[in-house]
């Protein structure tokens, strides 16, 4: 074999669909990975905070092509025009199911079972030939899509037996303390409100009103052209910028907080107050520090990092350790120095055309 | 989508490809310019719309933008092949848009995204595919421009002073007076594709004679002292501009006369006036428009639409009329909207009750609808005679 992405979630996943289509069969391909359904931990997590919709549009899904987008097998579906009409009016957002099911028939046609291997990886090393994985190897071309590395709870409060990861299963108390600005608060918001609780959010901004994760001119060369340009610190700080909390504008946000408000059940505080409940909505850890495999390969090949991010090409292949002969590219949030969106499916989808090309223009394949 | 410059670009000419190739087609089958007329302005003002606005302006475009983006270019285009005097008819041109339109977006939704699975993420751009799809748009264009200059009709410039005719043109030519050119003895047309420009006809049978031919212009011609018709047309397609016509001492004879040529499309007469004669312009078994005339002085009617025409009088002023202003006659069809009838006068000496001065008349199985039209200083406004039919709004 001779190409292997690490990590079995929603990224590799995506990536791997593009090797699919790129022509390399299932048997070329090896996928290490802890689950065998990719969007087992996505269906988790959007299962604590009740997601009923995606925040991605027709084009968040695992293939790699954007047509037919999930609004076209919507509208075949359903045999009506209107997933069409409203994806033309930036106005589609597919259903939770729609988007697991979708996973699913991909996934069963794939061949993606004959490319799993069970384990997690702890040690990537570029040895002769490739890269070597917990001694699995050596691969030519390594896609390394770990995944989130951790829950984000705040030190101050991990002691506090109050408090519940917005992505952990929970119920609601009758007070209720959200902390975090982004989609998992507000959605927090809405559920604990709908479930009867009287809700503080706690934040340090104002969350910032987007349809999207960043701004959609950041989901192609357009906007990606200038930001490649930027020298190391001006990125970072861009990179902050783009990556703040944000989520969604629209009456179905803003409604129900405004009615709460006026009866007295939702306010905005600076601080923790003496509610029941805590729920931390402030997202992951974030920066290759915090996933072992990523921080290993740093340190044992001295890549180039800034802050917390490891620099990366912008197709997402590591600079030091791609040449013609062999690949190693990062998908996930660890490409977010080539792609600010790389947690979401378009972002994958763009780490596995990238990794594709290159395999595709490898002299020894 | 987020498009870069280079990625609007290469797919505007990419999905502007099979349009150019269409338009080469209908150019060698027709024998028109239009068509490569149509798809380069297509081309031109798309280009400076993405340049100039589009990029500047969209960083990021929805899809329902390609509706009034698509309305935006339409009009531009439309405006441009009116500017550069395009000769394109107007449903075809429409439907050349249209389609260039639907296909243009079904590419750039569904067809580029398979071809290139990072289209949309590359701003639009096709590599090595767009290169060559502008390659190919300027070779198409290229080659067909190329080829439309060398079948383009000679021009022939008619020098100041009298030439004797009758001038008989037996070639596809284009032909200009000078200031001062006349033609003493009448033109007649015998070739498709002639165009008359600026040109001054005194007498001949016919001031100019068009029979069984295509493609007839006569722009800015003068004719005067025919003993028949001013312009006689005959089973041919013609676009008369901008002509005078002047049949004083002439009291049988019309001023144009469009007659049998239903098969060959619509035929227009714009911007002329004719003074004096038995009828100032008359179609027959025609499909032609008469837009911005002014006729007056005439003996019998003003304008004439008979014997199974189709066609709209409109914008027109018909003054002085003795007897019938504007006429719809014998199961003929005709909208007439906007014109101004004035002065009609009653045709005592004849006898005939439908000839008593009105300003509009339909007759003999006819429908006539009337819109905005200022009829009333005449002796009878309108009426319609023999089981036709008039129908008026304002």
């Amino acid at each position: 074999m001779s190409v292997a992405v690490v990590g079995s979630g929603l990224a590799g996943f995506t990536a791997y669909q593009a090797l699919r289509r790129g022509g390399l069969a299932p048997e070329e391909i090896a996928v290490f990975g802890t689950e065998d359904d990719p969007a087992g931990t996505f269906r988790r997590r959007a299962a604590a905070i009740r997601q009923r919709r995606m925040r991605s549009e027709s084009d968040g899904h695992c293939l790699p092509a954007t047509f037919p987008g999930l609004a076209a097998r919507s509208a075949l579906g359903r045999r009506s025009p209107a997933p069409l009409v409203a994806s033309a009016l930036d106005r589609y957002h597919p259903t939770l199911e729609e988007f697991l099911s979708h996973v699913e028939r991909v996934r069963e046609r794939s061949g993606w079972e004959r490319s799993l291997h069970s384990g997690r990886i702890e040690r990537v090393r570029a040895v002769d030939g490739g890269f070597e994985l917990d001694g699995n190897g050596p691969f030519p071309h390594v896609l390394l899509a770990p995944g989130q590395p951790g829950l984000n709870v705040p030190e101050e409060l991990r002691a506090d037996p109050r408090v519940v990861h917005a992505y952990e299963q929970h119920e609601y108390a009758r007070t209720v303390t959200v902390i975090g600005a982004g989609l998992a608060a507000a959605t927090e918001w809405l559920n604990a409100l709908e479930a009867g609780a009287e809700v503080v959010s706690v934040r340090r901004r104002e969350p910032i009103r987007r349809t999207l994760n960043v701004p959609r001119e950041y989901f192609s060369r357009r906007g990606l052209a200038e930001f490649h340009r930027l020298g190391a610190d001006e990125r970072a700080a861009r990179l902050r910028t783009l990556l703040a909390p944000s989520y969604p504008r629209g009456a179905a946000w803003d409604e129900p907080l405004r009615r709460a408000a006026a009866e007295g059940r939702f306010r905005v505080e600076s601080s923790l107050n003496g509610c029941e409940q805590v729920i931390c909505a402030t997202g992951f850890l974030c920066g290759f520090r915090h996933d072992a495999p990523l921080a290993r390969l740093v340190d044992d090949h001295g890549l180039e990092t800034v802050d917390t991010w490891i620099v990366v090409a912008a197709d997402g292949t590591v600079p030091a350790l791609t040449d013609a002969t062999r690949t190693l590219a990062l998908a996930g949030a660890p490409a977010q120095w080539a792609f600010p969106a790389a947690d979401t499916l378009a972002g994958a989808r763009y780490v596995g055309h990238g990794f594709l090309r290159r395999i595709k223009a490898c002299r020894t394949r | 989508m987020s498009y870069t410059l280079r990625g609007r670009i290469e797919s505007r000419l990419a999905a502007l490809l099979p349009v150019v190739a269409v338009a080469c087609v209908l150019m060698a089958v027709m024998h028109r310019w239009w068509p490569v007329q149509a798809a380069g302005l297509m081309l031109a003002a798309g280009l400076a719309l993405d340049v100039l606005v589009y990029d500047r302006v969209l960083r990021y475009q929805p899809a329902w933008a390609s509706l009034p983006l698509g309305a935006l270019e339409l009009g531009i285009l439309l405006g441009l092949m009116r500017v550069l005097g395009a000769m394109a008819p107007l449903w075809a041109a429409l439907g050349l848009f249209a389609g260039g339109w639907l296909l243009a977006q079904l590419l750039g939704q569904a067809g580029f995204p398979l071809l290139r699975l990072g289209y949309a993420e590359e701003g639009g751009e096709l590599g090595r595919v767009g290169l060559v799809a502008a390659l190919a748009v300027a070779v198409a264009l290229t080659g067909a421009g190329a080829t439309a200059y060398a079948g383009r009709a000679p021009v022939v410039y008619l020098a100041a002073g009298v030439h004797q005719g009758p001038l008989v043109i037996t070639r596809q030519e284009i032909l200009v007076g000078d200031p001062g050119a006349i033609v003493r003895g009448g033109i007649v047309v015998r070739a498709n594709d002639v165009t008359i420009r600026g040109v001054t006809v005194v007498g001949g049978d016919n001031g100019i004679t068009v029979e069984g031919v295509r493609g007839t212009v006569l722009d800015g011609v003068s004719v005067s002292g025919a003993k028949l018709d001013g312009i006689e047309v005959q089973g041919a397609g013609i676009m008369i501009k901008d002509c005078t016509v002047d049949m004083h001492g002439n009291s049988l004879g019309k001023g144009i006369e469009i007659s049998y040529n239903m098969g060959m499309g619509m035929s227009m007469v714009e911007g002329c006036t004719v003074v004096g004669g038995m009828e100032g312009i008359t179609t027959h078994s025609s499909m032609t428009d008469i837009v911005h005339d002014r006729v007056s002085g005439t003996e019998m009617r003003g304008i004439s639409v008979t014997e199974m025409s189709m066609g709209t009088v409109m914008d027109s002023e018909v003054s002085n009329a003795l007897g019938i202003g504007i006429y719809c006659n014998d199961r003929s069809m005709c909208m007439i909207e906007h014109n101004t009838v004035v002065g009609t006068r009653p045709d005592v000496a004849s006898g005939n009750p439908t000839r008593r001065g009105f300003a509009v008349l339909a007759s003999f199985q006819s429908e006539a609808d009337l819109r905005d039209n200022q009829l009333d200083s005449n002796p009878v406004p309108m009426g319609a005679v023999i089981n036709s039919r008039i129908a008026a709004t304002h």
